[in-house]
């Protein structure tokens, strides 16, 4: 068997399709310019209206064109909101893929770093048999919402932004990058569940919280491991962790801005072992990017020329 | 209050009141002292588990990206930690076998066919090979292990090795129902002869790759006719 696999070879069943990951990349790189946005977004209408086909996106794509994401993944959960339903469905079907891919992450830090301290190995066998956990668990969520695996196209962005050949910026990138967010969109999630009343949902998506903190914790304390007495690599890690916060922060969508879908759990990665500066860090590289207006204004277009391409019979801008 | 003595003093008459029981009396322990194996063949037999182990955990690490079936995914992050938790069980039995402390995380192959032997049961990678992975670990290895722990704790000494033998039934315990729930999900993918075929195929060739190097131990057509 081979070390270090490429994400596209992450092995799944016939449920489910692949969203090219051109897109989570662009998309955490645009500026806060409502043109840039539309042409991005263009360019990749062909890819996305192939990646949605078939799956509950087709009719997403249908009613909002290319830039239907920004109108369902990057607006808050709100209780009443028209599409709540689907915005629910759609991070649950994101959460449950992340998880998978938090799995296959861990099982490889396992077989890519043969040689690395038994602890290590010890801390990632245990994240193994919790995030296998995780994807039960968000299995029988993502049911419990009126969802199904495979619903919904998975980028595997996650695994591909996250799985470095340092183990030293693995785990800077899996357990700090990849399980920090998990914090940040399991503690809205906990909120979200609050407000609607489903303790089900609360009391599961706590208990992962719980060991998401954990595993952010393996990833402070190996990160120091790993580097310690080389202050050279210690600065490439933290490098490296910023570039995958600001990639997982899908331009602002998972920020401390007002309009942020998804807010930064503060407490919880202060307890999972991030430092102050650090935080500030991640406060100034996610609050870049698009702002909602812009986002908005950028769907509004889309959908329109969208419409307007159905209209007159034309298949999507090529890219 | 008794007048009767509570400690012994230094005269024959001077003793206490309290009934003598042996060791094995209450309740009534039959185990003998003395097992097939001293320190250092336990300690080498150990560091031989550790390594199999070890190794079953990393290769299955690798494997769960690999596999497209989810329940198996799953179903094997468990079998991950558990088997951490026997090659860490296992490492901290040497440094009580006269290891030394940094023994704890030493594992040892037996000799290079074993070597060779657990790189062929991880060699499988393709996504379409679920049955040729699962039939090798859990048809093949797993069993093997079980039968040798088996052994293990039967033939070492019950009383001065007692540490081993808690470590290898609870091992046991996990590796038994390790092996009952793969070979539910192997009736479950192997639903045509010619999947069915794959199975014994595979178990059959890595079999005969076992019994050629001996075994976790190196040894198992000695042990095997010493047993018999």
């Amino acid at each position: 068997m081979r070390r270090f696999i490429p994400h596209s070879e992450l092995a799944r069943d016939s449920r489910f399709v692949r969203q090219d990951n051109a897109q989570a990349t662009v998309l955490s790189q645009l500026p806060d310019d409502v043109n840039a946005v539309v042409e991005v977004f263009d360019r990749f209408a062909p890819m996305i209206e192939r990646a949605v086909k078939g799956t509950d996106a087709e009719p997403l794509f249908e009613a909002y064109g290319p830039g239907f994401a920004l109108v369902t993944l990057n607006e808050p959960l709100r209780p009443g909101d028209p599409a709540a339903e689907t915005r629910l469905k759609l991070r649950m079907h994101g959460i449950y893929v992340g998880e998978l891919q938090a799995l296959e992450g861990a099982g490889r830090s396992l077989w890519d770093f043969p040689d690395a301290p038994w602890e290590f190995k010890m801390n990632m066998a245990r994240q193994c048999w919790d995030e296998a956990r995780h994807v039960q668990i968000y299995e029988k969520l993502l049911e419990h919402v009126g969802g199904r695996p495979g619903m919904f196209p998975e980028s595997t962005f996650l695994f591909e932004c996250a799985c470095h050949d340092d183990p030293a910026m693995r785990v800077a990138g899996v357990n700090r990058g990849l399980e920090g967010l998990a914090c940040d969109v399991f503690r809205d999630m906990i909120r979200y569940a609050e407000q609607i009343g489903d303790e089900k949902m609360r009391q599961a998506i706590d208990f992962v919280l719980a060991d998401e903190l954990t595993h952010v914790r393996f990833g402070s304390e190996w990160v120091k491991e790993f580097t310690k007495d080389d202050p050279e690599r210690f600065k490439r890690t933290q490098e490296f962790r910023k570039q995958v916060d600001k990639q997982f922060s899908f331009g602002g969508a998972r920020s401390d801005r007002e309009d942020a879908a998804i807010p930064i759990a503060w407490q919880d990665r202060k307890e999972a072992g991030f430092t102050e500066e650090e935080l500030s860090e991640l406060l100034q590289i996610s609050g870049g990017g698009p702002s909602k207006q812009t986002l908005l204004e950028a769907a509004r277009i889309l959908r329109e020329r969208h419409r307007a391409r159905r209209a007159a019979g034309q298949a999507p801008a090529s890219s | 209050m008794s007048s009767e003595r509570m400690y012994p003093g230094t005269g024959p008459d001077e003793r206490t009141h309290f009934t003598p029981y042996g060791a094995f009396e209450v309740p009534a322990d039959l185990r003998e002292l003395f097992g097939r194996f001293d320190v250092e063949a336990t300690a080498r037999r150990v560091r031989n588990f550790r390594y199999a182990e070890e190794w079953i955990m990393l290769t299955l690490g690798g494997w769960l990206a690999t596999i497209p079936e989810v329940p198996v995914k799953t179903g094997l992050g468990k079998i991950i930690w558990e088997s951490a938790q026997a090659a860490d069980a296992l490492g901290k039995r040497l440094p009580e076998l006269r290891c030394g402390r940094a023994s704890v995380s030493a594992s040892e192959a037996p000799n290079a066919g074993f070597a060779a032997l657990i790189q062929a049961v991880a060699e499988p990678e393709r996504p379409d090979l679920t049955i040729e992975k699962l039939a090798g670990l859990f048809d093949v290895l797993k069993p093997h292990l079980l039968a040798v722990y088996e052994r293990t704790a039967r033939e070492t000494d019950p009383i001065t090795d007692a540490p081993t033998i808690e470590i290898l039934e609870d091992v046991m315990r996990r590796t038994r129902r390790h092996v009952a729930w793969a070979d539910e999900v192997l009736e479950r993918l192997c639903d045509t002869d010619g999947k069915r075929e794959r199975r014994r195929r595979r178990a059959a060739a890595l079999r005969a790759a076992l019994e050629a190097c001996g075994g976790v131990t190196g040894a198992l057509a000695d042990e095997s006719r010493q047993a018999s």
